[in-house]
């Protein structure tokens, strides 16, 4: 554990500047990742994993932009900001610059793989004209190595015949098949870090199942660690080391998969767990989370999650927990951004609770949990616009 | 079961029997349509021209009954012929062949203005709450349109009973005149829902209603679907791809693969006792929420073949874990899940060429079967192997292997009970009291 981390990202925070406001997506996230381990960034649609994983490739665009952190990569310092002479924020003379990170980072080091691959994949080139090029411009391997090179990579990943299928368009791929050829992709340049957006989110378990086994495989073969951004508890479970849990652009829980389901230390990871059904044992009755996540452009005061969490006490309106070590998990530090822990000591114990569990936020109506357990959802819905109202997914 | 909600309080169906029969359903969609789709050109033969129009088997003679009160849940990969069969049910498709009994009534003899009048009781749930509502409707208008069409109430009593409804499914009736675009894709299902039962419906079919929400609304949405299902006495159809929703909903599932059902039992016997190779697949394959479930997952290999072309017998019999071993041949133990293996390897082209000697350790261990199956794998070995003829031609290799496919495939798993027969057996459950339907050949 003393050894410095394949990567470190520390107080990352990415803002998108918009007409409406500042949409602050990705706001102070700090985790690492170390060699030959997969790391779980886990959330529901609307957390900022995605950005985040963006972020760390330097992939945002505007309107979007990273505003602070660091994040370090072997050492170097891959994103960087000081405050210049004139007060703005500019780049660190020891950051990389782009043409760096392009180079010698990006595909090399650390690689992406995304979710749908119908989309990665440009339709109006062969799959192994594609896997070629990207070999040739990554490793400076000439035309004949690299298309020997991308048809030994297809093969490894699972690829039947993967001669003939080289010369094959993407169209011609099912779902699973083309995910493989990112795998492949990504793999090709043996990077040390992957990135993977939700890759087996679009297919079916059965493939599901393939891909997850085929990483297993790989990353034994290889060493590579991954970072694994998915919604899904069940694929974090089978194959993450280490696990984050998003809300709202911060990471609530951090802590190693086992403790994550059986010690679990935030109000909002125990509610995630409950709510979801099981393939392996029949729940007769789901406890549903109340309410929707509120949009990151206006986030509730306090504790973000406090007006949809169960334990919410007044404190958890003022104070913004950041995530602190609450726990030790073999070694493992466990942290969770919740007052209720004894680290934080700011009087949760004292405070009262908060008056029906949807209260804080601009709700429309507040029934509280009645019959339907589903009432509270509505208040992502602006109130008083009887014309339409103006929000929108 | 209180309220004014129920339009027609003595029209529910409490008669014995299914509400729902299916009898040997087939859906065939042709692949190409106009005048002169299918037509083929080939100038060897005499006439030339021939009409030869491909078929898509997506849902095969398939027969079930849903019982009135009931959650069937329809499972299966994307593919199957889950959502067709769900179309076809409620007649938006016609079905090729086989009878439709709703309420004891054949929707085939139904003239076009009966259907409609039908149509009333049978109501459909769309994946994508995105599409399914119209953006330049308001929410009121959107769920009066049904009654609207089907004559029910007044203006006044229409708004009422939109307003009511919204309620129900947990939206505010304040938002009665709100667009759809003002609306997350939770809230936005809802209005299907409040849509969908605004002309009293007995039975539902819920195409993937929850898969495009997140886990969290996902579990709202299911559990307000579950209320309104004792509010309104409904019967619904749910076809999912998940099976842990599936689990969570249904009372009995039918599980489906390339137009087949290939199991059905109530719930708990299907997903505790499953017994055919397709459905211990499946389960196997999801990822269960706890890290402390060992990983043993019994992977599937390949792909599902395409339905143009479907494998004669059982549709799963190509991919499948336990294809039953032809008779025709002496198998002594191992060998024939060598040679499946074997065969499986040649005709997915999975390894590179290698001698004969190491195809032999690779795949038997040295001892490739006796007899006249061995003669068949020896064959099958010379056509691949690459001892000897050092540069083949990658058109000639392409050629040897096929005709290796073809001699394995022709010889083993044709000759399969597999193979020559669509199996349907009905077996004792180990749960419950119910029926438990597999299509394998492992239980003759």
């Amino acid at each position: 554990m003393s050894s410095e981390p394949l990567l470190r990202v520390e107080n990352l925070k990415t803002q998108f500047f918009t007409e409406a406001g500042t949409v602050r997506a990705v706001d102070g996230l700090s985790f690492e990742v170390r060699e030959g381990e997969i790391v779980g960034l886990v959330g529901e649609s609307g957390a900022g994993k995605s950005v985040a994983s963006m972020s760390i490739m330097g992939l945002v665009e505007a309107p979007g932009e990273i505003v602070a952190g660091e994040i370090t990569y072997k050492g170097e310092t891959i994103f960087g900001l000081e405050e210049g002479p004139d007060g703005e924020l500019r780049k660190r003379d020891d950051a990389l610059s782009d043409e760096e990170i392009r180079t010698r980072i990006r595909g090399n080091e650390i690689a992406v793989i995304f979710q749908d691959p119908m989309e990665s994949l440009n339709p109006v080139f062969t799959v192994g004209g594609q896997l070629r090029e990207f070999i040739e411009l990554n490793r400076g391997l000439g035309e004949d190595e690299a298309k020997a090179a991308a048809i030994d990579m297809l093969r490894e990943v699972g690829i039947p015949d993967p001669e003939e299928r080289y010369e094959e368009y993407p169209h011609q791929f099912s779902g699973g098949m083309r995910q493989r050829v990112l795998i492949a992709m990504a793999l090709a340049c043996e990077p040390s870090l992957i990135i993977a957006d939700e890759p087996t989110t679009a297919l079916d378990v059965t493939v599901e199942g393939q891909i997850l086994d085929l990483v297993d495989d790989l990353q034994a073969k290889y060493g590579t660690s991954f970072i694994w951004v998915t919604h899904d508890l069940g694929v974090v479970a089978e194959i993450c080391d280490r696990v984050n849990v998003m809300y709202l652009g911060e990471i609530v829980e951090q802590a190693p998969v086992d403790e994550l389901f059986y010690d679990t230390k935030h109000p909002y990871t125990n509610a995630l767990l409950d709510s979801i059904p099981r393939p392996d044992r029949t729940v007769t009755e789901l406890e549903a989370i109340e309410g929707v996540m509120p949009e990151a452009i206006t986030p509730p005061s306090g504790c973000r999650f406090h007006p949809r969490c169960p334990d919410a006490r007044e404190v958890c309106k003022r104070v913004h927990p950041e995530a602190k070590v609450v726990d030790d998990a073999g070694g493992e530090p466990h942290r969770a951004a919740c007052v209720q822990h004894d680290a934080f000591d700011v009087g949760y114990d004292e405070s009262p609770p908060l008056e029906g569990v949807a209260g804080g936020v601009s709700t429309v109506r507040d029934e509280g949990s009645g019959d339907s357990g589903a009432d509270s959802e509505l208040a992502a819905n602006p109130t008083g616009d009887d014309s339409g109202g103006g929000s929108r997914e | 079961m209180s309220s004014g909600i129920r339009l027609d309080e003595e029209h529910t169906y409490d008669r014995e029997g299914p509400l729902l029969e299916l009898e040997g359903v087939t859906k065939y969609f042709s692949q190409e349509s106009g005048l002169l789709a299918g037509m083929q050109f080939d100038p060897g033969t005499f006439p030339p021209i021939s009409v030869d129009r491909e078929h898509v088997e997506a849902v095969d003679d398939v027969s079930l009954e849903v019982r009135p009160g009931e959650t069937l849940g329809l499972v299966g990969e994307s593919g199957c012929g889950k959502s067709t069969l769900g179309r076809t049910i409620l007649r938006l498709l016609e079905p090729t062949e086989g009878d439709i009994y709703f309420k004891g009534e054949n929707l085939a003899d139904l003239s076009g203005e009966e259907l409609r009048r039908t149509r009333s009781d049978m109501q459909m749930i769309f994946q994508d709450p995105q599409s399914s509502l119209d953006p330049r409707m308001k929410v009121g208008q959107i769920i009066e349109e049904p009654m609207r069409a089907h004559g029910l109430l007044d203006d006044e009593g229409r708004e009422a009973r939109a307003k009511d409804l919204l309620e129900k499914v947990g939206l505010d009736p304040r938002h009665y005149n709100r667009h759809p675009h003002a609306f997350s894709g939770g809230q936005r299902q809802r209005i299907n829902l409040a849509r969908a039962l605004s002309v009293d419906p007995d039975f539902v079919v819920c195409d993937e209603p929850v898969s495009a929400l997140d886990v969290s609304i996902q579990a709202q949405v299911l559990n307000t679907m579950d209320e309104l299902q004792d509010e309104f006495g409904l019967t619904y159809l749910f076809i999912a791809h998940d099976l842990s929703v599936i689990r969570h909903i249904s009372d009995r599932v039918a599980v489906m693969y390339l137009g087949h059902i290939v199991e059905l039992a109530e719930k708990e016997e299907l997903f505790e006792n499953p017994q055919h190779p397709y459905t211990r697949a499946l389960l196997e394959s999801i990822p269960v929420p706890d890290p402390r479930e060992d990983g043993a997952r019994g992977v599937l290999e390949g792909e599902v073949p395409s339905p143009v072309d479907p494998p004669s017998g059982c549709r799963f019999r190509t991919r499948c874990p336990r294809l039953i071993a032809p008779d025709a041949y002496d198998w002594a133990d191992g060998e024939w899940a060598q040679t499946r293996a074997f065969m499986r390897a040649i005709k997915r082209r999975s390894f590179e060429s290698m001698s004969a000697a190491e195809m032999r350790r690779e795949f038997f261990d040295g001892r490739p079967p006796g007899g006249e199956a061995g003669s068949v794998v020896e064959e099958a070995i010379d056509l691949v192997a690459n001892d000897g003829e050092t540069d083949r031609e990658a058109d000639d290799e392409a050629d040897c292997w096929e005709a290796a496919t073809d001699l394995l495939l022709d010889s083993f798993a044709e000759q399969s009970v597999c193979a020559r027969e669509r199996p349907a057996y009905e077996l004792e459950p180990e749960r419950g009291d119910g029926t438990h339907f597999s299509a394998c050949h492992l239980h003759r």
